[in-house]
């Protein structure tokens, strides 16, 4: 990598630094001034002269808006649905994958084609049709209608398909001599074969679902069911002056996406450098 | 090598037991909703629970004379454009930077990548908060540099600009990882023979990097297009479509037609009209940018 681009004269070493810090602080300025603003005071934010630093850290509003709002509940049903998708992708995901990447069966390669084509189809153009049909099933303001529209996803299926191929079939076969049943080997030779993509496919499906604001802006209705991101809208129309107190309820939402990315962040970036690679 | 027909049978066996579940999990959320999109879109009122009348093509015709829908989807077309190339060209910029020699290249790539995680609920609250024009500390900045202060987004002729900004911001890290995993997947002997035959940084870059890294270029930009075609969070988050209609974009009217006016057969016309222009536009992207390898 380093011969690549070896011939760098001071300037344009500069220059590249210039650039990346540019972007770095880009990146981070938001951020910064989310969290300073959700430790202002009233008072600062009505100076009239918007400050970067607070002249008080003002830890009161951390509590405050508890009592504004239902927050616990909103990150509780947040948790619970994407969660909830998590665990589905991650049971049926590779489970799927498998199937598709070992075993031979009439109907295989149609099956595979209309699965990728899903892949074609925007979440927009459903959109209508699922809430109807969500509705029908009496499933409007509950976990599963916020659940089942996502809980699997040809994406994820194409991708346990890429990391299961590789595995060598002989080793299958032994098993298969031994009087494995496919479940046995699916369970006992493959799956502990798929950690790392495992980790990877199960945190991007948590954090995007962590996101999600259409689907629940659109079929739940009641206060008590909203995720932390519609619940949070609902804050901020109503408290829309107060940029301190929205500011903390934004702070609460991005901490889980925020400590899971420090933790996990080479396997974001990885899995998303792979996922571009196809 | 033949399997024997019992284990063929055994595998099969398996294999429809759990596919089962998925074939049902598909056709219930992908297959049908489509399908009844489409025969929705060809009823006036509310097809979907029982309360219309056949209207033939009566909805795409409504839709089509529209000037409000043409507005809106024009206005989309100048967004997703402008998103992309917006998008594109600084993180193919990045990527090949932080593909050479520096210092915490892992980290930088980790801080640039690092809003595209987060919520479009906390991206829009933080710019809106960023952006206000009383209490937010851009204008206290601008005014400070006795520079002219504006109100970012409720200004007709700045607020499209200005969200196309914000979805820049958080789409660029994602972009420009996809461009470093394709630097890297470059042969390094090309760049080899080109510095033996005296090509320069710039010369290697235009002529071997940007060609070869067209595929992943055609990639990022069907996929942002797409992206940035039905995006419903920006405008909604943003703007509401305000000011003036200003950033009133598709997805967001289509929105507004279904859940606000209950106008659902009008509205999955509008939904299909845009799934057809997706498609149309997807085409003539891999068309064009195709064209670009080949020579």
């Amino acid at each position: 990598m380093t011969a690549r681009f070896s011939h760098r004269t001071p300037l344009a070493t500069f220059a590249a630094y210039g650039t990346l810090s540019f972007f770095v602080i880009l990146a981070l300025f938001p951020f910064f001034y989310m969290i300073s603003l959700s430790l202002q005071s009233d008072a600062d934010l009505s100076s009239g002269v918007p400050v970067l630093v607070p002249s008080v850290l003002q830890f009161s509003n951390y509590v405050a808006i508890w009592e504004k709002a239902p927050f616990a509940r909103f990150i509780l049903n947040s948790f619970i649905v994407a969660g909830g998708i998590t665990a589905l992708h991650l049971f049926f995901d590779p489970l799927v994958g498998y199937v598709f990447a070992k075993l031979e069966f009439f109907g295989k390669r149609a099956m595979f084609a209309a699965l990728l084509s899903t892949l074609m189809l925007p979440f927009f153009i459903r959109m209508i049709p699922l809430y109807i049909l969500t509705a029908k099933m009496g499933w409007l303001n509950t976990y599963q209608g916020l659940i089942m529209p996502f809980a699997m996803s040809a994406y994820g299926i194409f991708l346990m398909r890429q990391f299961i191929r590789p595995i060598p079939d002989d080793l299958l076969d032994a098993a298969r001599l031994d009087g494995a049943s496919e479940w046995r080997i699916y369970r006992s030779v493959v799956l502990p074969q798929l950690g790392p993509p495992m980790a990877t496919l199960g945190l991007l499906t948590f954090v995007f679902q962590f996101n999600e604001f259409l689907w629940p802006l659109v079929v739940v209705s009641s206060v008590e069911m909203r995720p932390i991101t519609t619940g949070l809208t609902l804050f901020n129309s109503e408290f829309f002056t107060q940029w301190n107190l929205t500011a903390t309820g934004g702070v609460i939402l991005f901490l889980p996406s925020f400590l899971l990315f420090v933790f996990m962040q080479r396997y974001f970036v990885q899995s998303v450098m792979t996922s571009g690679m196809k | 090598m033949r399997l024997p027909n019992s284990r063929k049978a055994r595998e099969a066996g398996f294999a429809y037991i759990v596919l089962l579940p998925a074939i049902a999990y598909f056709l219930v959320y992908f297959f049908y909703p489509i399908v009844v999109e489409l025969w929705a879109s060809f009823f006036r009122g509310q097809p979907l629970i029982g309360q219309s009348e056949f209207a033939g093509f009566d909805n795409y015709r409504q839709a089509l004379m529209d000037s409000r829908v043409r507005a809106a989807f024009g206005r989309t077309v100048v967004f997703a454009t402008l998103g992309t190339v917006f998008t594109l060209v600084p993180a193919l910029c990045l990527a090949a930077i932080l593909s050479g020699p520096i210092k915490a290249a892992t980290t930088i790539r980790a801080i640039i990548f690092f809003p595209y995680i987060i919520s479009f609920v906390i991206v829009a609250l933080m710019w809106k908060s960023l952006l206000d024009p009383y209490t937010g500390i851009l204008n206290a900045l601008l005014s400070y540099l006795d520079l002219p202060t504006q109100n970012w987004l409720s200004t007709p002729s700045t607020a499209l600009p200005t969200i196309v900004a914000i979805t820049v911001w958080k789409d660029i890290g994602y972009a420009m990882l996809i461009y470093i995993a394709a630097i890297q997947g470059i042969p390094k002997d090309l760049y080899e023979a080109a510095e033996v035959d005296g090509a320069s940084p710039a010369q290697r870059f235009r002529r071997i990097t940007i060609p070869l890294l067209m595929p992943t270029t055609l990639f990022l930009a069907v996929i942002s297009t797409i992206g940035h075609l039905q995006d419903l969070s920006a405008p909604y988050l943003l703007t509401g479509g305000g000011p003036a209609e200003a950033t009133r974009l598709y997805a967001l009217h289509v929105y507004e037609a279904a859940f606000l006016e209950l106008n659902i057969g009008y509205a999955s016309a509008l939904s299909f009209l845009m799934f057809v222009a997706i498609l149309v536009i997807t085409f003539l992207q891999f068309r064009f940018l195709n064209r670009e390898v080949v020579y």
